[in-house]
């Protein structure tokens, strides 16, 4: 079960919507566990990584996946290599994941682009890499074309998430 | 504490077991296995908590290591981050390498693996098991450099792919003449089936494999005189199917070719209008059919007795013959048969 917890109220219908392409893409129900408040002292743009330890808890089993849904801006992550854009983060074989819609225009519209990348987050807790297929939802998410996908996996790493999701299941 | 060569183990300890990831140390025992006394390292897979024993004299030989220090990813991102592949591209070699690397490697030929499958595939799309291998180096290469740098393996991973994928760039496409530079110009080398190939690289199919082309001139040789013309023909189609890759595209100079097939002697001016394109057909030659009629259909099945003659026997009895007296045992006393009453 993916719960979808948002940082703000939103449009219901955009919160359905999500559920829906989330239920779609892995065959696992989704459903909105509600609006949970962010950690105390938190400034614009936010820590990725401490939002993704310090988010309030929201009632799951311990296979279900807790994705945190947010308008604002993630902080961009300085790493070895140089800065990425960071419009979500995620537990490796975990349980949480976060994503940011900041940067999408008019996102009730646009839900299948915030979809995307929810799908991406919500793979890698599922212990998916990212693909090399730019059509995958897995590709990285900084690359000009990613926003334009559809909000859907190459067949290896559907493969591969629906392998992961039975072994959880077993 | 396990000194075993040059490795160090002690409980605690995290190890790079290879092809499983990152494992810890949980002890190192002295056990009896089919009379021997063993010393164990015994190891849990951190990802998934899987066990696994490993004696004490083969862990080197396994090639169990530690993590690798920063140093050593600093070599490895700098690897990733020069654009010096050197992967082969025959892809027996390449599997064969491949998976050495991945064994006996370390963190760089996990990168090494990474990298080169990356650049393969921006030449066309990897076949399944190649995909599979590249997943499985990413993961491994990613664990480690997460438990070597101390960081998240999302950050890890990014790491990484901000190396391969750059940000704000698309991934560059690779064309077969780049591969082709690289491996010294020989067409064979290239590795690429014909299914496999993208969409733009169809001009450039490998050749068919040799095997074919020797059966269809080795078809032709057999024909019979009356079917010279089909003969002569498919001999021009073994030959220009032969030249047609190499001899078309580097050595156009060379305008004439000859070549005597099946007694028939086939002067083939390259690059003609008057040949037609072949067509490649797949798989094995059709058999010639044989001359005369048809042979008789076989029949199915075990053929019926030959039917004896005279009277039909008597039908068999059935059950045991009656004993003769003579034969038979004098029977025991009533008191003595045993039975109870």
């Amino acid at each position: 079960m993916i719960r979808v917890a948002t940082f703000d109220e939103l449009d219901p219908k955009l919160v359905k919507d999500l559920c829906k392409i989330l239920y779609q893409a892995f065959a696992v129900g989704a459903e909105h566990s509600g609006v949970v408040t962010p950690p105390s002292g938190m400034n614009e743009p936010w820590d990725s990584h401490r939002l993704l330890r310090e988010a309030p808890k929201v009632a799951a089993f311990q296979d279900d996946k807790v994705l945190y849904v947010t308008s604002r801006k993630l902080l961009p992550r300085k790493l070895l290599t140089g800065e990425v854009p960071t419009f979500g983060v995620s537990q490796y074989n975990g349980q949480r994941a976060v994503v940011s819609f900041a940067h999408i225009k008019n996102p009730t519209e646009n839900v299948k682009q915030l979809a995307r990348y929810a799908l991406q987050e919500l793979g890698h807790t599922w212990g998916l890499h990212h693909c090399l297929d730019p059509r995958c939802a897995m590709y990285p998410h900084w690359t000009p074309s990613y926003p334009a996908g559809d909000a859907s996996f190459c067949v290896f790493c559907r493969e591969t998430s629906e392998q992961k999701i039975r072994l959880a299941k077993s | 504490m396990s000194e075993t060569g040059t490795l160090r183990l002690a409980v605690g300890d995290r190890v790079v077991y290879p092809n499983q990831g990152l494992c810890k140390v949980t002890g190192v025992d002295t056990k009896e296995v089919a009379g021997q006394k063993l010393t164990m390292v015994s190891l849990i897979r951190e990802e998934d908590g899987a066990k696994v024993m490993v004696p004490e004299a083969k862990v080197v030989a396994i090639g169990v290591r530690k993590v690798s220090s920063s140093d050593e990813v600093d070599k490895v991102l700098e690897f990733i981050k020069s654009d010096s592949d050197k992967a082969s591209l025959d892809w027996k070699a390449r599997a064969r390498t491949n998976v050495e690397r991945m064994a006996t490697g370390g963190l760089m030929g996990l990168a090494e693996v990474v990298k080169g499958l990356q650049v393969l595939s921006e030449l066309r799309p990897l076949p399944t098991k190649e995909r599979e291998l590249y997943n499985d180096a990413r993961h491994l290469l990613v664990a480690e450099m997460s438990a070597s740098l101390s960081v998240l393996e999302c950050d890890a991973e990014d790491t990484i792919d901000a190396l391969l994928f750059p940000v704000g760039k698309e991934r560059p496409k690779r064309t077969a003449e780049e591969f082709r530079a690289l491996a010294g110009g020989d067409d064979d080398e290239l590795g690429l089936d014909g299914d496999l190939m993208g969409g733009g690289l169809d001009e450039e199919q490998p050749e068919e494999p040799e095997a074919e082309a020797e059966g269809e001139s080795a078809e032709a040789a057999e024909g019979d005189d009356g079917e010279e013309k089909p003969a002569a023909k498919k001999a021009v189609a073994a030959v220009e199917k032969k030249l047609r890759p190499r001899e078309a595209v580097t050595a156009p100079q060379e305008a004439m070719k000859k070549s005597v097939i099946s007694d028939v002697d086939v002067t083939m001016p390259q690059a003609s209008p008057l040949i037609e394109p072949v067509k490649r057909k797949r798989g094995r030659p059709p058999k010639p059919k044989p001359e005369g009629p048809p042979p008789e259909p076989k029949k199915r099945g075990r053929p019926p007795k030959p039917k004896p003659d005279g009277p039909p026997p008597e039908p068999k009895k059935r059950g045991r013959p009656p004993k003769s007296a003579s034969a038979m045992p004098a029977l025991p006393p009533a008191g003595l048969t045993g039975k109870k009453k």
